[in-house]
């Protein structure tokens, strides 16, 4: 993945193992509806105060990630149909914080 | 101006989108994301491989962007309506980019591909056959395009804006949250700035919040003198495209350049000035 835009990489492209996270503080996942990918919709993640921080595109297999600070996030999920869901997750340096959405 | 001479809605682009003279085009920082499947009839323009010179950091020249826009079979007499992801970050950055090079007609899908995603409305992946055009571009219009050494003289005496998040603004972070922390030599943001992030003039689904509510967002809650010029950064310049999109196209204001060198630049020169930390 390269880093020479400000736009989303193709949403989901995964870590490959959570030693790839390095220096970095990883949030990534994926988004299911009844067990099966949700691979058309957004991840939105909202820093503490609510603020908007940053959105990818999910993936074909209805993946996100994110890099972000240390520290607390909410993660707002957007799909077709009006769906909205939210988890509050934690990252941390070096860490890759995995989670599974259910929409 | 008003919203209808840069703005259209999902709507009108399914009404019109085969009309002769109308040019729909996707440009989008996933820039697989038009092969995977785009709004029929458009077009695609790949902000790197084709806006950018391949090897200087700079814009295709003028007979570069002539020679892209007749290829693709763009004529100067057309009305191109851009839209992109991620809340048309890139369609308002080729917004900016045909402006400076003097296409007028031009505008933008409000909510661009998200919007049309979330309302499940098509998608295909047809290319389709446009006859090429012999596009003729004006020059660079100055106004609109800012370089380091107006961005250092304009400390203190314009309007800078900085539209990234806060976290980058206060040097926390390099980059944006779903990329990895790379780029600039030193975190922070330009002196006397105000953090404005871009997200703040858009709505959830990515369409434009109403010029009021704009209004309110950049002077009374920012802070901005509406009086002064105003220079816009983020860190490559394609978010602050957006937010120069809705200050100089919504709002009207007559002076607002786009700072493309934006951080990846700035946070790398030497003996400039930084701030880092929150806002004042």
């Amino acid at each position: 993945m390269t880093a020479d835009g400000c736009g989303a990489p193709a949403g989901g492209a995964q870590v490959s193992a959570a030693a790839d996270a390095g220096s970095q503080a990883v949030v990534q996942g994926r988004v299911t509806r009844n067990g099966s990918a949700v691979p058309v919709g957004y991840a939105r993640l909202l820093n503490s105060g609510g603020d908007f921080v940053a959105e990818v595109p999910l993936g074909e297999d209805g993946g996100f990630r994110f890099f972000a600070a240390p520290g607390s996030w909410t993660l707002r999920v957007l799909a077709p149909g009006d769906v909205r869901a939210e988890r509050v997750v934690s990252a941390d340096l070096g860490k890759v914080t995995e989670l599974e959405v259910a929409v | 101006m008003s919203r209808s001479d840069v703005l259209v809605d999902a709507d009108w682009v399914e009404a019109h989108a085969g009309d002769p003279g109308v040019v729909l085009v996707e440009v989008d920082e996933d820039t697989s994301a038009y092969d995977k499947g785009h709004i029929r009839n458009a077009v695609k323009i790949d902000w790197k491989a084709d806006l950018q010179d391949p090897v200087r950091r700079d814009f295709v020249d003028r007979a570069g962007f002539e020679a892209l826009l007749s290829e693709r079979g763009i004529a100067n007499d057309d009305t191109v309506i851009l839209y992109g992801g991620n809340n048309n970050w890139f369609a308002a950055y080729a917004y900016w980019y045909f402006k400076l090079y003097g296409h007028d007609r031009v505008k933008l899908l409000d909510g661009g591909r998200k919007k049309w995603e979330l309302e499940s409305r098509e998608l295909v992946t047809e290319v389709p056959h446009r006859e090429k055009t012999s596009y003729h571009a004006q020059e660079q219009d100055a106004s609109l395009r800012a370089f380091r050494d107006e961005v250092v003289a304009s400390i203190g005496n314009k309007n800078l804006v900085d539209v990234r998040s806060p976290d980058e603004f206060a040097g926390r972070l390099l980059a944006p949250a779903h990329l990895p922390q790379e780029q600039a030599q030193r975190g922070g943001h330009i002196p006397t700035a105000k953090n404005v992030p871009w997200s703040k003039a858009a709505e959830e689904d990515g369409t434009f919040k109403s010029d009021d509510a704009l209004r309110a967002l950049y002077g009374d809650e920012a802070g901005l003198d509406f009086g002064r010029d105003t220079i816009a950064y983020c860190r490559i310049g394609e978010r602050s495209a957006h937010t120069w999109f809705v200050l100089h196209e919504l709002l009207g204001q007559p002076n607002v350049k786009n700072y493309d060198g934006s951080w990846t630049e700035y946070g790398s020169l030497v003996g400039v000035p930084i701030e880092v930390g929150d806002g004042k």
